[in-house]
């Protein structure tokens, strides 16, 4: 960070790296069905006989390169008859290099040892022995070679050159929960529209059944003739897989899908999949349980219909300063981790007050005991019981440091009225510190 | 009027919790007017010392405020916490045992108690109960048991402005007359005044690894925890009668004061039926029998004997014993030490063998007119410095000699330093990552304290922005708060009762070893024994290169420094060019510098040569003046007070430094003669200058300083000037005592390099790693001195460095070979086997492999650092013929390895190794070559680019622009230099000294800090011997370095396999 001092710097994710090259290999499926992960920054494909299909060898690395560079990832590419050929010409060749058949030895020659996918001592031994090419250990006698460093340097060597073979693992890609129907004449009527997305909601709905699984959003693609693809989408707070309820929340979404000259297919994928015990109505159901049933499908429809911000829930926010220690939390999505619940210590009232309301004629002794009456909206009150003070200094993270004070508190009082009526007020600031002290009316208890 | 103690005070001695030094604390009580206020740390005494010693320093000025010493028990097994006071000695004992046992059973920093560990210690203890938040019948019955086994209790209760707080005082009152124990009221004080509270806030965050954003409801609600005084702690509990003068009658019953603990001195060394001073004289007398074999001088006599009488009459002869005691027996199994210090400078040290300083000896007789006498009251301080390599066996016999029980290491306190408090402040504060390291990256290496606004602009961003004056703000509260404690690097307390007893040990992070809870300056304040025993680099070097020495003419041999002959003139001489690569502190780039304008010409030269490139004199602008004055360029006065006082009061005091303040020593007596300190203001001076525990306060002496000096009539401008200097001192204080025992070293490593550069060499490199430069460094000044150096062989090299016979008897040098150390990852037992097996005859590469059971590894080591060559293997032939050995065979277990002589085998031809691969590779094995250097392979492309070999530096004009090329060797950013980085190049001629300027500097900060191989632009300056070359520009050619591991002729391949050819040395 001395060197260069504007340096960003990033945790090393070994974990998510690893995940991000299991994802790109599922994507390479389009390429070739064989993909195999090269832990930990690089893939095999084995491209036998679908070359063609792009037109040629020349034409697939072409169109791989486009695509990879479309999504920002740096690569390096290399195509040759071995995965070990290709591995050394794309770590230590030129960048897009296309071994001709049975031409990689040539190739590899100028390359160092260390293109052998050597364990790296080695191959630094290999080099200090002036072996710096692969050409001229190729001209070593094997046998001495060997003893030397050993029979697996043999074995990289042989099956770069294709004298052996090499078995790749490969991954067979997960299977998306994704769907799909297809039209034999374009359609655009909004019934038709309607019905498909039903139809297509039921046919994924029944997978997810079928293998107890729920969805927590669902994103309806309509394919048109003209190429483009918009689509709908819409989340639950519960994982589901309900296709009525699902469909009723993408219904009127619909009016925003311009079918522009009609859609030939349309598909549905879902996100956020996880297991889902069957839901059976049990005779003795709880009815919490029946609460959350009947709640989740309306919240999904108003958050749907109003916008996920319009409908949240209050949690209990950690914070000693009363309006701050309750927090707006989305109804959608998932439940917010348990929060602390309020501390039983510090009592607050049922009704907070979104502004507190300023107090006349407040009487008390100083410097602070609990007001004996106050005035509040005209009408005079007289204290026969409280309680009192709590001090809430104020949270001088959020200010200027130098204007911080130790007179920033407020002291609080539950007090009870000759009427019983159960107050809760607080005079902000201390006697005898700077600004006179005023009297507030925070919130009433019951 | 109401009387009060706080019985409840947290200090930052608990860690993240506390958030006042104790020391505030203390005085914080003592404003308000408070009986006593005791610091109950949890599970630790580790600040009762420092609220101790504030309390001394009050009551000097009549101040009445007591500091008691306390702990709060946090129990492993749910028992409520507990404030335990001692009420004497024998309790306060107990409770430092209880402390100890707890602490030893868990791991570092921690403490793991019981009830029933409180049980075996609780007899005089005065022991609170601290409730917990939650007052249930678990409590109740925790209070009736708590009862029924102590009999001294009571109830700590405390208004924390809660909304329920009379509720809960309420409710703990009918606790207290239940259970018959008495409420005492407390204010569970976390700092001593409110508006600490931000501090505590984010040493909340800090402690629960949190944002303040996050934190919430594990923040305090307000900032009521703080001292308050009587009046108001009578208001507060205005409904509880009683309570609040009951903690100050528990304060009067605690009878315990840490002054008690003083004077424990061991008594080991004193035979039976002697007493101590008498042992003393007698082996001082015998002493100056053993170092006068031809007489004891009539001068020694008589400053032994006055040292011997002032000695019994401070009582310090158990003090002297036991540093004679440990260094006799480093003596006896032949370990090399020196003692410096204050008291070290002594003739009785000199005769006991403590140090080598012979007062006799002309020049060095300066050094004894000041002695303990002038340390009134603080025990005399002696450090003794051992070969490092062989401290450990030192320690362990002080272990021995007085037991684990009675013998430990002390503490170090580590302190909040500017960048990991900016760090920490800042990421409690939610600051992101980019924006916390962009502040502390604006101080550099260990020196500000402070973080000027200036520095903050530079990096992008606003210092009065909120957020960032909030972090500032709060990190500089934060500075100096003590983080945790480690151990000291060899302090050694020693006491006369159990250690256990006196104040609590526990577990060090490494096995086995223990450490108590203070640290040297407790020990100090309390008068305990301590001894340090510390390691030192070039003890062992000295050592080794005794054991190199030829006899001398007349038979006799070197072994003590003390052998060494005096005053030697071209010693001096060799000096004076500033030839002192290897020599002890005087090796650095400044101190080299600094030595052709000093032109040391005897002893006390380089004692002022060791301390004049200092922080402290470089700050208070004290070595021009200095120089000038010793070159005759300015006349030596000394300045006067006004005529009412002693006209030569400075010159006795800075006579010998020509009226310029040096040393730390002159600095105090300026204080105190010249500004007319006080014994109290000299030692609270010294103090603050020595920690950073009172940043500030050195200032507040500032002014009572120049005033002080002013008032007698002094120049202000001196006075001011000699203030600046005691600040610099403050960080980095160097005293006189200690420039004079790093002095001898000095001149006794400077006469070996001079008269026998080859032992030189030889003890340097087996001494590895020490000092300022590298291996290769130390070779190449060698060969240039005229020693041959051989590269390592299988056939000729030990482990060490060794010296070989003379091939031809007229030489005066003998040759060097270089051990089979300087090969890297080669292991010590390897290289004793192969040793053995060439004695036993081994001479090929299979012998070797078969008899010394080389493993494969060890043996591929050797042939990549060309040590097979004797036997006709050159690098790459051995390389292939040693994993040849190994054949199929795979497993290393099995040690040796099989031979298979008789497997015929096709020959292989390896490609020819060029001389800078061999160089290449000798350096990435070996760190040097001896082939060549490898800037010798650029010289024709460096010459193309008009750049002049470092050579040709001495004859250049001054003021000339030129360019010079070379390896970096070292690199170095001293706090002093504002923001100036001094680099050293080395090309195959010499060295060239660069000046890289702040503004050079910035625009070229990743290349001057990362290059390796560097062309600089710039223009020479001279004075004197002194060459620089101040840089203007450069060209960056480390990533030719790499060529010369290519084949000659070939294009370069595309290889991974690089690596740095050298690594240099870079200090911050």
């Amino acid at each position: 960070m001395a060197l260069v001092p504007g340096l960003i710097t990033a945790e090393a994710e070994p974990e998510a790296d690893a995940q991000a090259l299991t994802a790109l290999v599922d994507w390479c499926v389009r390429f070739s069905p064989a993909v195999a992960a090269d832990r930990p920054d690089g893939l095999f494909l084995d491209i036998s006989g679908v070359a063609h299909l792009w037109g040629g060898e020349g034409e697939l690395l072409a169109d791989f390169r486009a695509r990879l560079a479309a999504n920002g990832l740096p690569f390096r590419l290399a195509i040759a008859d071995t995965p070990g050929a290709a591995w050394a010409l794309a770590h230590h060749g030129r960048d897009g290099t296309i071994a001709p058949p049975n031409g990689q030895g040539e190739l590899l020659a100028h390359l160092p040892p260390a293109a052998l996918r050597l364990d790296p001592e080695a191959a630094a031994q290999i080099e200090r022995l002036g072996l710096r090419r692969l050409g001229q250990l190729m001209e070593i006698p094997r046998a001495p070679l060997g003893r030397r460093f050993g029979a697996a340097t043999l074995d990289r060597l042989d099956q770069a050159l294709g004298r052996t073979a090499e078995a790749l693992a490969f991954r067979r890609p997960a299977t998306p929960w994704v769907d799909r129907l297809a039209f034999f004449e374009p359609i655009s009527a909004p019934e038709d529209m309607a019905r498909v997305t039903e139809d297509v909601t039921a046919k994924l709905c029944a997978r997810l059944e079928a293998e107890s699984q729920g969805g927590r959003r669902f994103e309806v693609a309509f394919h048109r003739v003209d190429g483009k693809a918009p689509a709908i989408a819409v989340g639950l707070s519960l994982p589901g897989r309900d296709a009525r309820r699902i469909a009723r929340l993408l219904q009127p979404k619909l009016e925003t899908v311009d079918p522009g000259f009609g859609v030939e297919s349309v598909t549905i994928a879902a996100y956020a999949v996880e297991p889902v015990g069957g839901r059976q109505v049990r005779i003795e159901a709880g009815l919490e349980a029946a609460v959350e049933d009947g709640l989740a499908p309306l919240v999904d429809r108003l958050a749907n219909r109003l916008g996920p911000c319009a409908v949240w829930r209050a949690a209990p926010f950690e914070s000693h300063v009363p309006e701050l220690s309750a927090t707006r939390t989305p109804a959608l999505g998932a439940p917010p981790p348990q929060a602390q619940p309020w501390n039983r210590e510090a009592p607050r009232p049922v009704r907070l007050f979104r502004r507190p309301e300023p107090l006349e004629q407040v009487v008390a002794l100083l410097p602070d005991d609990p007001p004996i009456q106050f005035r509040w909206r005209g009408r005079l009150h007289r204290v026969q019981r409280a309680e009192g003070p709590e001090r809430i200094g104020e949270e001088w993270w959020k200010g200027d440091i130098a204007d911080a004070s130790i007179t920033h508190v407020r002291d609080y009082y539950r007090v009870e009225d000759a009427e019983g009526g159960r107050f809760w007020l607080f005079r902000a600031g201390l006697y005898g510190g700077g600004d006179a002290p005023k009297w507030w009316l925070h919130g009433l208890f019951g | 009027m109401t009387r009060y103690a706080e019985l409840q005070a947290t200090s930052n001695f608990s860690f993240l919790r506390g958030a006042s030094h104790p020391w505030e604390l203390v005085t914080g009580a003592d404003a308000l007017g408070l009986e006593a206020v005791g610091i109950c740390d949890r599970n630790s005494l580790a600040g009762v010392v420092r609220a101790w010693r504030q309390m001394r320093d009050l009551q000097k000025g009549g101040s009445r405020v007591r500091a008691l010493t306390g702990c709060r028990l946090d129990f492993a097994d749910g028992t409520p916490s507990l404030l335990v006071y001692p009420s004497d000695r024998e309790a306060y004992g107990r409770l430092t045992a209880l402390l100890t046992a707890g602490q030893r059973r868990a791991e570092k920093g921690g403490c793991e108690l019981h009830w029933e560990d409180l049980l075996l210690h609780a007899e005089g203890q005065l022991v609170l109960v601290v409730p917990p938040e939650r007052l249930d019948q678990a409590f109740e019955g925790d209070l009736r048991r708590i009862r029924g086994e102590l009999p001294d209790v009571w109830l700590a209760a405390a208004r924390r402005y809660g909304a329920r707080d009379l509720q809960r005082l309420a409710r703990l009152d009918a606790l207290a007359q239940a259970s018959a124990i008495p409420m005492a009221a407390t204010n569970d004080v976390l700092y001593h005044g409110p508006e600490r509270r931000p501090l505590q806030d984010v040493l909340t965050c800090i402690r629960e690894t949190c944002t303040i954003h996050e934190a919430g409801l594990r923040l305090a609600a307000n900032a009521e925890r703080h001292l308050k005084p009587a009046s108001e702690m009578a208001r507060l509990f205005a409904r509880f009668p009683g309570a609040v003068e009951r903690s100050a009658e528990i304060a009067e019953r605690i009878g315990f004061d840490l002054g008690q603990l003083q004077y424990e001195y061991p008594d080991e060394p004193v035979p039976a039926g002697k007493t101590a001073i008498q042992h003393l004289r007698d082996l001082s007398w015998a002493g100056a029998e053993w170092r006068y074999p031809k007489g004891v001088p009539d001068k020694v006599r008589k400053l032994v004997a006055h040292e011997l009488d002032l000695i019994e009459k401070l009582d310090y002869p158990n003090y002297f014993l036991t540093v004679h005691d440990i260094v006799q027996w480093a003596r006896s199994q032949d370990i090399l030490c020196q003692g410096r210090g204050s008291a070290a400078n002594s003739c009785v040290c000199y005769c006991l063998g403590v140090t080598a300083v012979d007062p006799t000896q002309p020049d060095q007789d300066l050094l004894f007119s000041r002695f303990i006498s002038e340390n009134r009251d603080e025990p005399p301080d002696i450090d003794v410095d051992f070969e490092h390599a062989r401290r450990e066996e030192v320690m362990q016999y002080v272990y021995r000699r007085y037991g684990r029980h009675r013998a430990a290491i002390v503490a170090t306190v580590i302190h909040y330093r500017p960048r990991m408090a900016i760090r920490q402040v800042g990421k409690a504060l939610g600051l992101t990552e980019d924006i916390t390291a962009a502040l502390a990256n604006t101080v550099w290496g260990s020196y500000g304290d402070d973080v000027p606004d200036e520095h903050i602009r530079q990096t992008g961003l606003d210092p009065a922005a909120p957020e960032i004056r909030r972090a500032t703000t709060l990190a500089q509260q934060l500075l100096g708060f003590p983080r945790h404690l480690s151990q000291h690097v060899g302090g050694y307390v020693l006491t006369k009762r159990r250690l256990d007893e006196t104040v609590p040990i526990g577990n060090a992070a490494m096995e086995d070893r223990t450490f108590i809870e203070w640290d040297k300056d407790d020990i100090d304040a309390l008068k305990l024994m301590k001894v340090d025993v510390l390691a030192l680099g070039m003890l062992t070097a000295l050592k080794k290169s005794f054991d190199l020495l030829p006899p001398r003419p007349d038979a006799s041999r070197i072994t003590d420094i003390a052998h060494i002959p005096q005053g030697d003139p071209e010693v001096y001489e060799m000096l004076c060019h500033a030839d002192s690569v290897g020599v002890f502190q005087v090796e650095s780039r400044a101190q080299m510098s600094m030595l052709p304008r000093l032109k040391p010409r005897k002893f006390y030269d380089l004692v002022i040569e060791v301390a004049i490139v200092r922080p402290g004199p470089i700050q208070g602008d004290m070595v021009h003046p200095y120089l000038k004055r010793r070159d005759g360029r300015e006349a030596v006065s000394y300045p006067r007070p006004g005529p009412d006082y002693p006209q030569d009061e400075m010159e006795a005091i800075l006579g010998k430094t020509l009226g310029v303040p040096l040393f730390q020593e002159q600095a105090m007596r300026v204080a105190i003669v010249g500004a007319e300190f006080s014994d109290d203001d000299a030692d609270g001076l010294r103090r603050s200058m020595a920690t950073f525990r009172n940043v500030g306060t050195v200032g507040n002496y500032g002014l009572k300083f120049v005033e002080g000096m002013a008032r007698r009539g002094y120049d202000r401008e001196f006075a001011e000037r000699c203030f600046k200097q005691i600040e610099g001192f403050g960080s980095y204080g160097f005293p006189e005592s200690h420039a004079i025992s790093f002095a001898i070293l000095v001149y006794a490593s400077a006469w070996v390099k001079r008269h026998h550069p080859d032992a030189f060499l030889a003890s340097l490199l087996n001494s590895q790693p020490m000092g300022f430069y590298q291996p290769a460094q130390l070779v190449r000044d060698a060969r240039e001195h005229g020693v041959e150096v051989r590269p390592p062989d299988v056939m000729f090299s030990h482990w060490d460095c060794t010296i070989e016979a003379k091939d031809d008897p007229r030489e005066r040098l003998r040759p060097v070979r270089l051990g089979l150390r300087q090969i890297k990852g080669f292991k010590e037992d390897d290289a004793k086997a192969l040793v053995a097996a060439r004695e036993a005859g081994a001479d090929s590469i299979e012998a070797f492999a078969r008899r010394a059971r080389l493993s494969r590894r060890a043996l591929e080591l050797l042939a990549e650092a060309d040590a097979f060559r004797s036997l006709g293997f050159p690098r790459r032939e051995a390389l292939w013929a040693v994993k040849g050995l190994a054949g199929e065979w795979g497993a290393e277990t099995h040690a040796p390895l099989l031979l298979r002589q008789s497997l015929k085998e096709a020959q292989v031809e390896l490609p020819f190794m060029s001389q800078p691969q061999h160089v290449a590779e000798d350096y990435r094995t070996t760190s040097l070559s001896l082939k060549d250097h490898p800037v010798r392979f650029f010289r024709e492309e460096l010459a193309r680019q008009k750049v002049v070999p470092c050579s040709a530096l001495k004859t250049v004009r001054d003021r000339r622009r030129l360019a010079v090329g070379g390896l970096v060797l070292v690199r170095q950013r001293p706090g002093t230099a504002k923001g100036v980085v001094f680099m050293t190049l080395e090309d195959e001629t010499g060295i060239a000294n660069i000046v890289v300027w702040r503004d050079a500097f910035e625009a070229n900060r990743r290349l001057v800090m990362t290059s390796a191989f560097l062309i600089v632009h710039g223009q020479v300056q001279k004075e004197g011997e002194v060459i620089h070359v101040v840089a203007e520009r450069f060209t960056d050619l480390s990533g030719r370095l790499s060529e010369l591991r290519e084949d000659q002729g070939q294009i370069a391949a595309h290889s991974k396999v690089t690596g740095r050819l050298i690594r240099s040395r870079d200090f911050h």
